[in-house]
C-alpha cells in the first residue's frame, strides 16, 4: 500500500502535472543590444535592463507609480539628510548576499556590506575603468576628485564617501545635491564586490557578479539569458505600494501578483533584435518573444484608431497594450558657438542670427514630423522640460512649436535676410535612411520659408562616435539629438543649457547666458518645492525666448505584450522590470 | 618532401605579406577609422576625461609604438580586450567562429553542389530549353537581394503569416534536431542567392571544357553522357572549381554573413566584425585582419597543393 502511494505521488508529480516543475521563462526582447554590463559603463537602456536585474542599487523606483517615486532596494530606509543638505546617511539591509561565484571564498556569495558601495562609486573615478557615469558625482562628493587626481588608490579614503560600519554609508557633499538620491537608483550606482573585479577584470562586463534577483547565465550579441539568483531573498509584491491603479493596470493581471514573492519567473531570455521585421515575426509567432514596441510601419496593420489608441480586434484578442510617453525628449539645438547662426561679437549680427534661429524654429512642422516619424501620436511642447517632471507648464504659449510660415518669412525679411545672404546650414547625422529622411524633412520645411534648397546640406557620419566627436568639438551647426532623462527632475534637461556644461560637456548648444546660469546654479541645490519650480519655469522661458533650440517632443510609445505575460513594460527611467514580470503557465 | 618544402617556402613568403597587410590596415584604422573615444564618453565629459579615455585606448601613443604593440600582439596571438564589450577578443572569436562555420557550411556545400549539377546540365544542353531555364533561374537568383530573400523566407517558413515551421530567430543548438531547426531557413536563403552566381560561373567553365579535343574524342567514341560529364568534363574543370570554392572559405569563416546573422538572431562572427567596423573597436579589427591574412595564406597554400593533386603535371617547385 505504502509503495503504491509513493508511486502514485511520483506519477502525479512527474507525469500528470509536469507543468508544476517547468521553469517559468520570460522571453523578452529589445530593439537594440547592450555592449557592457559593468555598472561603470552601463550607459544604455539595454545594458541597464540587465545591470539592474543583476545588481542591487540602494534605491529603485516604484514599479507602476507615475510621477516616479523612489523606494528602498538595498537601502533599509530613505536616507537621513543633515539640515544643511550636505550629509547623507544610509543604512543598508543586513543579510543580502551576492550570488555564488568562483570569485568568492569557497565559491559562496558573501554578504553585501557598506564598503562595497563605497568601492563601487570609487570605481567610477578610476580612469582605467572608462566610466560613463562619473559625471553624476564629479565635483559633488567631497574629496572624490582629489582622490582621482592623487592616483585613484582604493586603499586611500575619500572624505565624503565612507562606510561608518558594516551596514552604514555616509556621503558628504560639496554643496547640496538633491538629485543625489536619484543617482543611487541608476544602474551606474550598482553595488559590485571587489572580488569580482579582481577575478574577472575587464571581463566583468560580461560576467557580472551581483546580489540582484537574477544572474547572467549566458550572453551573446543576440541574446542574454538570466537565471534566478538563489541567494536573492525577494520581497513580497505589494501592488498598492507600487502604484497599482485598477483603471490603468487592471487588464494586465498585475493585481494577481499581490502578496507573491519576487521574482516570479525562473529565467529571462532577453533577445536583442534590432531588425524590425524579424522582431515583429518573432512576436506574432506566439511562442517566441512576448514583448515589442509598435513602429510606424505597423501602425495601420495593428491599430483601429490612434486617438485614442485602440487595437484591431484580432490583435486585441491576443495582446495587451500600453501607451506611454517617454521620459526624455528629441530636439534640434543650434550651435550658439557658430557665428553664422549663433553668438557674434557684433550685437547687430547677433540679433540678426537670433531672428534666423527663430525663423527656422517657426518653419518646423512638428505635426508632420510626428506623423511621419513618431507614430503620429502626441504633440510637441514649448521649452525643454518634459511633461513627466516638475516644472512642465501646460499653460505655456505654444508659439515656439507652432508652424508659422508667414511669421518666419517676416522675421527673416525684417532682419535683412534674403535668399542670397542666408548662410548654408549643414544638417549633421549618423548616416542612415532615417537620418536622411529627417534631413529631407528639415530641408523641405526650410524651403517653405524661402531658404534655397542648395543652402541646406547634409553631413553624414559613419558612426555615432564620429558625429559626437564633431558635436563635442563644436563643429556642427545643428545638434539633432535625443536625451533620455537620467532621473525625473528638470534639472537634468535644463543642465543642457548651463554654461559650465558647454562642449565637450552636455551643453551641446554651447548656450552661455549668465542670467540662466545663475538661476540654474541656484535651482540645482534647492529641494523640490514651489520656489524651485518657479526657477525651472523661468529658465525654460529664457531658452524659448533666445531661440536656442527647436524643441521639444517626448515620443509616445505603444507597447504590446502577449496576454500570458503579466507585466507593465517600461524602458526609460525604470529599468528594473524583470523581477515584477510573470508568465502564466 | 616537395610539398613540405613548398609549405615552408610559402610560410616564409607570408611574413612580408602579413607585415604589409597589417601595416596598411593599421594605417587605415588609425587615420581613417571611427574614433572610439566619443563612443565611450559619459553624458557630460570634460576635456580631461576625453584625454583619459584616449590614453586608456592608447590613442595618445605615437603611431610607431602602436604598430609595434600590434606586431607584438600578433606574435603572442593575444589581441587584448574588446573596447566595446570588455570581453577578450580571442574568447569572442572562440564563441562566434564555430557558430558561423556551422551556419555557413550547409549553404556553402549545397550552394556549390547544386550549382555544379545545374551547370553540368546546362552546359551539356547548351542552347537548348534546359540551358535557358537554368540560366533564367540563375539570373533571377542573382537579381534578388539576399535581404529580400531572407525577409520573404522568414515570413513564408517561420512566421504566423506563413507556414510557421521554423523559429524566426535564435541559436540554441543542443542536438542535431536543434541544428536542423535553426539552420534550415538561413541555408535556404543562402543557397537561393548563391546558386545563381555559382551556376553561371561553373557553366562557363564547363562550356569551355566541352569544346576541348578530348571531350570531342570521347563523344566520338560514344562515351555515355554521365561518364563524359563527370569523368572528362568535371574532373578537368577542377582547377577553377577549387580556386572558387577554396577562396570562399576565409570569407565564410571570418566574414560570415551579417544579414543572415542579424535577421535570424545568430551570434556569429559576421555581426562581431560588422559591429567592430562600425564602432571602431580596434582590438577586434586587428584580430580580424590578422586572421583573414592567415586564412588566405593557408588557403593559397592549400589551393596549390590541391592543384597538384588534381593535376599531377603541376609542379610545386
Amino acid at each position: 500500500m505504502h509503495f503504491r502511494a509513493i508511486m502514485l505521488t511520483v506519477l502525479t508529480v512527474f507525469i500528470v502535472e509536469p507543468k508544476a516543475f517547468a521553469k517559468k521563462v520570460l522571453k523578452y526582447s529589445e530593439d537594440g543590444a547592450p555592449s557592457n554590463f559593468d555598472p561603470v559603463q552601463s550607459a544604455t537602456i539595454y545594458a541597464n535592463k540587465i545591470t539592474t536585474a543583476v545588481y542591487h542599487t540602494l534605491y529603485e523606483y516604484k514599479y507602476l507609480k507615475v510621477p516616479y517615486e523612489l523606494k528602498t532596494n538595498l537601502a533599509e530606509a530613505m536616507p537621513v539628510v543633515s539640515k544643511d543638505g550636505l550629509t547623507y546617511t544610509i543604512k543598508i539591509r543586513k543579510g543580502v548576499k551576492y550570488k555564488d561565484d568562483a570569485c568568492f571564498k569557497n565559491g559562496k556569495g558573501r554578504e553585501v556590506v557598506a564598503q562595497d558601495f563605497i568601492y563601487s562609486i570609487k570605481r567610477h573615478f578610476d580612469p582605467k575603468n572608462r566610466s560613463q557615469g562619473s559625471w553624476l558625482w564629479k565635483g559633488k562628493i567631497l574629496g572624490i576628485d582629489k582622490w582621482k587626481k592623487s592616483g585613484a588608490k582604493y586603499g586611500k579614503k575619500v572624505e565624503g564617501l565612507q562606510a561608518l560600519d558594516k551596514y552604514t554609508i555616509q556621503i558628504k557633499l560639496v554643496k547640496p545635491y538633491p538629485q543625489l538620491i536619484y543617482t543611487f537608483a541608476m544602474g551606474f550606482s550598482s553595488v559590485v564586490p571587489e572580488e569580482s573585479v579582481k577575478k574577472y577584470g575587464r571581463e566583468l562586463s560580461i560576467k557580472p557578479v551581483g546580489s540582484g534577483p537574477f544572474y547572467v547565465a549566458s550572453h551573446t550579441s543576440k541574446k542574454t539569458v538570466l537565471e534566478r539568483n538563489k541567494n536573492y531573498v525577494g520581497k513580497k509584491f505589494n501592488a498598492k505600494e507600487e502604484g497599482y491603479d485598477p483603471k490603468i493596470h487592471g487588464a494586465s493581471g498585475i493585481a494577481n501578483l499581490n502578496g507573491k514573492t519576487m521574482p516570479f519567473v525562473d529565467r529571462v531570455e532577453v533577445n536583442w533584435v534590432k531588425e524590425l521585421v524579424a522582431r515583429w515575426n518573432s512576436f506574432t509567432k506566439g511562442n517566441e518573444i512576448v514583448w515589442t514596441m509598435l513602429q510606424n510601419q505597423q501602425i495601420s496593420e495593428v491599430l483601429e484608431t490612434k486617438h485614442p489608441v485602440k487595437l484591431k480586434k484580432k490583435f486585441a484578442a491576443k495582446y495587451n497594450f500600453r501607451v506611454g510617453r517617454e521620459a526624455g525628449l528629441v530636439y534640434n539645438h543650434f550651435n550658439m558657438d557658430n557665428k553664422k547662426l549663433g553668438y557674434h561679437p557684433n550685437p547687430k549680427i547677433a540679433e540678426k542670427n537670433k531672428a534666423l534661429r527663430c525663423a527656422v524654429r517657426k518653419a518646423v512642422n512638428w505635426r508632420k514630423r510626428i506623423d511621419k516619424f513618431y507614430l503620429g501620436i502626441g504633440d510637441a511642447y514649448p521649452g525643454f522640460i518634459p511633461p513627466i517632471v516638475d516644472g512642465f507648464d501646460k499653460t505655456l504659449p505654444n508659439d515656439s512649436v507652432k508652424l508659422d510660415i508667414v511669421g518666419a518669412k517676416k522675421l527673416l525679411k525684417d532682419a535683412g535676410w534674403n535668399a542670397k545672404n542666408l548662410p548654408t546650414i549643414i544638417y549633421p547625422g549618423v548616416s542612415s535612411v532615417r537620418t536622411r529622411q529627417f534631413f529631407e524633412d528639415f530641408r523641405g520645411n526650410m524651403s517653405k520659408i524661402g531658404y534655397p534648397k542648395k543652402k541646406i546640406k547634409f553631413k553624414g557620419y559613419a558612426t555615432f562616435g564620429d558625429f559626437n566627436k564633431d558635436v563635442k568639438r563644436r563643429k556642427t551647426m545643428l545638434v539633432p539629438m535625443g536625451w533620455g532623462l537620467d532621473y525625473p527632475d528638470a534639472e537634468n534637461t535644463l543642465g543642457l543649457f548651463y554654461g559650465p556644461n558647454a562642449s565637450p560637456g552636455s551643453n551641446a548648444s554651447n548656450y552661455d547666458n549668465p542670467q540662466y546660469d545663475k538661476l540654474y546654479a541656484a535651482a540645482s541645490t534647492m529641494q523640490p518645492g514651489l520656489e524651485r519650480t518657479e526657477l525651472y519655469k523661468k529658465m525654460n522661458k529664457i531658452i524659448i525666448d533666445d531661440c536656442v533650440t527647436v524643441s521639444s517632443f517626448s515620443r509616445t510609445r505603444v507597447y504590446l505584450w502577449h496576454k500570458n505575460a503579466i507585466m507593465w513594460p517600461q524602458r526609460d527611467i525604470i529599468n528594473n522590470i524583470f523581477k515584477y514580470s510573470d508568465i502564466k503557465k | 618532401m616537395e610539398t613540405i618544402s613548398f609549405i615552408a617556402r610559402k610560410l616564409c613568403y607570408s611574413v612580408p605579406l602579413m607585415f604589409g597587410v597589417t601595416l596598411i590596415s593599421f594605417v587605415l584604422m588609425v587615420y581613417f577609422g571611427p574614433d572610439k573615444t566619443y563612443d565611450l564618453l559619459g553624458k557630460n565629459p570634460t576635456k580631461e576625461e576625453i584625454a583619459e579615455v584616449r590614453h586608456e585606448l592608447g590613442y595618445d601613443k605615437p603611431f610607431i609604438t602602436r604598430y609595434g604593440d600590434y606586431l607584438s600582439e600578433i606574435v603572442k596571438f593575444d589581441f587584448g580586450h574588446s573596447d566595446s564589450t570588455g570581453e577578450r577578443v580571442i574568447s569572442i572569436f572562440k564563441k562566434s567562429v564555430p557558430v558561423t562555420v556551422a551556419l555557413a557550411i550547409p549553404g556553402f556545400l549545397f550552394g556549390n553542389l547544386i550549382a555544379i549539377f545545374l551547370a553540368l546540365l546546362a552546359s551539356y544542353n547548351r542552347g537548348k530549353w534546359q540551358d535557358k531555364i537554368i540560366m533564367i533561374g540563375s539570373v533571377v537568383g542573382m537579381s534578388i537581394s539576399l535581404l529580400v530573400v531572407i525577409i520573404a523566407f522568414q515570413v513564408l517558413f517561420c512566421s504566423s503569416y506563413g507556414l510557421n515551421m521554423f523559429p524566426v530567430q535564435g541559436w540554441e543548438v543542443n542536438s542535431i534536431w536543434d541544428y536542423m531547426k535553426y539552420v534550415t531557413v538561413p541555408t535556404m536563403s543562402t543557397v537561393f542567392v548563391a546558386v545563381g552566381y555559382n551556376t553561371r560561373f561553373y557553366r562557363a567553365v564547363f562550356v569551355e571544357e566541352m569544346t576541348r579535343d578530348h571531350v570531342r574524342t570521347a563523344r566520338a567514341y560514344g562515351c555515355p553522357p554521365l561518364r563524359l560529364l563527370f569523368k572528362s568534363i568535371l574532373k578537368n574543370s577542377m582547377i577553377p572549381i577549387i580556386t572558387r570554392v577554396i577562396f570562399t572559405l576565409p570569407f565564410i569563416i571570418i566574414g560570415g554573413s551579417i544579414l543572415i546573422e542579424s535577421y535570424f538572431g545568430i551570434p556569429g562572427v559576421g555581426l562581431v566584425t560588422f559591429d567592430a567596423i562600425t564602432s571602431g573597436d580596434q582590438p577586434i579589427l586587428k584580430a580580424v585582419v590578422v586572421m583573414t591574412a592567415i586564412m588566405y595564406v593557408v588557403v593559397l597554400t592549400l589551393t596549390d597543393i590541391l592543384y597538384k593533386t588534381v593535376d599531377p603535371r603541376i609542379s610545386l617547385a
